[in-house]
């Protein structure tokens, strides 16, 4: 059953910060979800954060496409009407209490409830400065996530993402900016009048790879987007430098750069500074993407000819080719457990996000866009990311692997483009 | 696709006119738009600008004979053909007879249709540089009105005043000259002046010269893309000093990073060719991928203009 339903984010935030925020649709929905009743937290003393756990709770959970969570009209604390819930079909109830403790500190408490055995599962008191409300709201959705479904969630992470603005003075400005894993609390790291792609997060969270053409033609940069330092330019040759991508211990990353005309894939150590040559071939070699492990590296190639994906072996230096269905086939990226790989897919004239089962060499197309780019695994691996257009306008759209729900990140009037989601938090 | 030509003076040209009133040179403008019917519209000449406008500007030898030199100037510069523009020692228009006689042929030419458009095109050996859309329409009409206006009218100029152009525009070495001292290869300067004029009047500015254009995820450089680069080697040999930029732009379609590296390919196939003329080191490759197209539809009229390699001269 297909349910067409817009969630319209009115949060307050806590943070004041006047950047555009993304705005967030839910665009395809699937039946079957967990159903969920989360509680506004009651509220003790002088906080107003309540509902706002509350919602970014919600919101979160029904992204994931993995819930059906319904925010209740009153407040409910221990007094829980079992046999109420269970005759609206729900399975779990979540309510907590936020209580101030000093002008800035609070203590938040979360209960989850199983609605068929009436036993608690969860509850927890936590304490917060007032700045980590938002922080606490996506680590206690990771939270009701686990103890639910038994898996890790995703919530509790970032999104890198490029915004194009038309500008009829200053003509197009380009911004990379970061922001919450539900497209809040954004804000630009870099600003450009000049073309900004390919960025991606260090899984360790410190530092952004990304490419710009600030200098007359690519080159890549890393960034620290909570330091005050200027971005560092990767060492290049006379061509292109592009599509960085990191190694997991997130000392050192893979990236494109072109010599005498040859695109071929390097490693660039931060430590040793030094570019090491993984790729040589005449043909086009880019878009590398490290595996989980950092064993290997999966990468676009027309050396056959068509544009296809390989997977290169760094310690046997073997190269195989990944796939065989189709004549375009392009930018992979692992799945967090190594065994898959999301890509981009041209189906007649169209391209779309496809997910290769690596083993079996199975090929699932899993959208009917046009022109999708750059696919970006949650670091759970329950969701991809990836830019699509929609309307004529750059868009993100977050697809659920797990029921194939689709939830639109957009801003208005301002291109949305090349996501990368970050690994979990320390 | 329709022709849009929008006329727009300021009020510096118009003041410039000596002996004119501004309402007499508003006059003569509407009566180039269409000088059989009577005025019925006349602009606000209080207004700090007067833009006229209209799906076609049809000129007559009789409208422009209207014009001051100053003004024909403005309108052959507006019209694409101010390389056919020169002046004598003292600043004046020396070949006015010449403008005006291309300007009239110009509003000839715009009022053919795109079939015939192509086939004098083909006439007039600058087939070459008819791009069609999937379709098989006309892409590129503008470019096309102004390459035959100026391949017509140099088709009648006398062999001095031809060589004396091929001077201006930097093809000197083209002219091969008979035992008599006339003029061998009179075809191949047209030709050639027709289709460098875009490529010497952008020069000074350091704007785009030259737009090759290519096939999906293609870098082939075929016989008549070929032609042109040779075109443009000889070009460079004649003005030592100019550097070449060579900037590969692909289409929106596919992944930006493969579309980058697609880009750098066919500014370097382009580099290739002109690397046999021993121009290597004065040529700049640089790819933008995707990231700057000229055309913002996503079709294939828009894709075909993206897929291309911008020829920008530098000093």
């Amino acid at each position: 059953m297909k349910i067409l339903k817009t969630l319209a984010l009115l949060l307050t935030l806590v943070s004041t910060t006047a950047y555009a925020l993304l705005e967030v649709t839910i665009i395809k929905s699937e039946g079957n979800a967990f159903p969920i009743v989360i509680s506004p937290f009651e509220v003790v003393g002088n906080a107003e954060q309540g509902a706002t756990i509350a919602n970014i709770i919600r919101d979160n959970l029904n992204r994931s496409g993995q819930f059906n969570a319904l925010s209740s009209s009153n407040v409910i604390t221990n007094k829980i009407d079992f046999s109420y819930w269970k005759n609206q079909g729900k399975d779990a109830i979540v309510f907590g209490k936020v209580e101030q403790i000093s002008s800035t500190v609070f203590n938040v408490t979360i209960y989850i409830y199983d609605i068929y055995t009436k036993k608690r599962l969860y509850g927890k008191t936590i304490e917060v400065h007032n700045s980590g409300i938002r922080r606490i709201s996506h680590f206690l959705s990771d939270k009701i996530y686990n103890i639910l479904l038994g898996q890790k969630g995703a919530f509790d992470t970032r999104l890198s993402y490029v915004t194009v603005t038309s500008d009829k003075v200053l003509g197009k400005i380009y911004q990379l900016e970061i922001s919450d894993s539900d497209g809040q609390n954004a804000r630009a790291v870099v600003k450009s009048p000049y073309p900004i792609l390919s960025p991606a997060w260090s899984p360790d969270q410190n530092k952004i790879a990304y490419v710009s053409f600030q200098n007359g033609r690519s080159e890549v940069f890393i960034k620290y987007p909570f330091m005050r330092v200027k971005p560092i330019k990767i060492p290049q040759f006379d061509g292109i430098s592009s599509a960085p991508s990191w190694h997991p211990n997130s000392q050192g990353l893979v990236l494109t750069i072109s010599r005498k005309g040859n695109k071929d894939i390097y490693f660039y150590s931060l430590k040793s500074k030094k570019l090491d040559r993984l790729t040589k071939d005449v043909a086009i070699d880019t878009e590398a993407n490290f595996s989980p492990d950092g064993n290997s590296i999966a990468f676009t190639s027309n050396r056959s000819g068509q544009v296809q994906i390989y997977i290169k072996d760094l310690t046997s230096k073997k190269t195989k080719r990944a796939t065989f269905e189709g004549r375009y086939n392009a930018k992979p990226v692992f799945s967090p457990d190594g065994k898959a790989l999301a890509l981009i897919h041209r189906v007649g004239k169209d391209y779309r996000v496809a997910l290769l089962d690596i083993k079996t060499r199975d090929l699932t197309v899993l959208t009917q866009n046009k022109l999708d780019e750059s696919p970006y695994f949650s670091p759970n691996g329950g969701m991809i990311i990836f830019a699509t257009n929609r309307n004529n306008k750059g868009v993100l759209f977050v697809i659920s692997l797990y029921n194939n729900q689709i939830v639109e990140l957009a801003q208005k009037g301002v291109e949305v483009r090349e996501p990368s989601w970050s690994n979990y938090s320390n | 696709m329709i022709k849009k030509i929008i006329l727009i003076t300021s009020v510096a040209l118009l003041s410039s006119c000596a002996g004119t009133t501004i309402q007499d040179v508003g006059d003569k403008f509407l009566n180039l738009i269409n000088p059989s019917d009577p005025v019925v519209e006349v602009a606000d000449l209080g207004e700090s600008e007067i833009i006229l406008e209209s799906e076609y500007v049809i000129f007559s030898e009789e409208g422009l004979a209207l014009l001051s030199d100053e003004e024909l100037i403005q309108v052959a510069k507006q019209q694409g053909i101010e390389s056919m523009v020169i002046l004598d020692s003292d600043g004046n228009l020396a070949n006015r007879e010449e403008i005006v006689s291309a300007l009239t042929q110009f509003g000839t030419v715009a009022r053919l249709s795109d079939e015939e458009l192509i086939q004098v095109a083909k006439q007039q050996g600058i087939e070459s540089m008819v791009i069609l859309d999937s379709d098989g329409n006309l892409a590129n009409r503008e470019e096309i009105v102004s390459a035959l206006t100026q391949s017509e009218t140099a088709a009648r100029l006398s062999d001095e005043e031809l060589i004396q152009l091929a001077k201006q525009q930097g093809i000197e070495s083209m002219v091969i000259l008979d035992s008599d001292g006339n003029l061998a290869n009179r075809e191949e300067i047209v030709s050639a002046l027709t289709q460098s004029g875009t490529a010497a009047e952008t020069l000074e500015d350091g704007g785009v010269s030259f737009i090759l254009y290519f096939s999906y995820d293609d870098t082939e450089i075929d016989e008549k893309a070929t032609q042109i680069i040779i075109e443009h080697a000889n070009f460079m040999m004649n003005n030592p000093k100019l550097f070449l930029r060579l900037e590969g732009h692909a289409d929106e379609r596919g992944t930006r990073e493969y579309n980058l590296a697609l880009g750098e390919n066919r500014s370097l196939s382009v580099k290739e060719v002109l690397g046999l003329y021993g121009l290597e080191n004065r040529i700049e490759v640089v790819s933008f991928g995707e990231e700057q197209p000229v055309a913002f539809t996503h079709d294939e009229e828009g894709w075909q203009k993206n897929r291309r390699v911008e020829f920008i001269y530098q000093k």
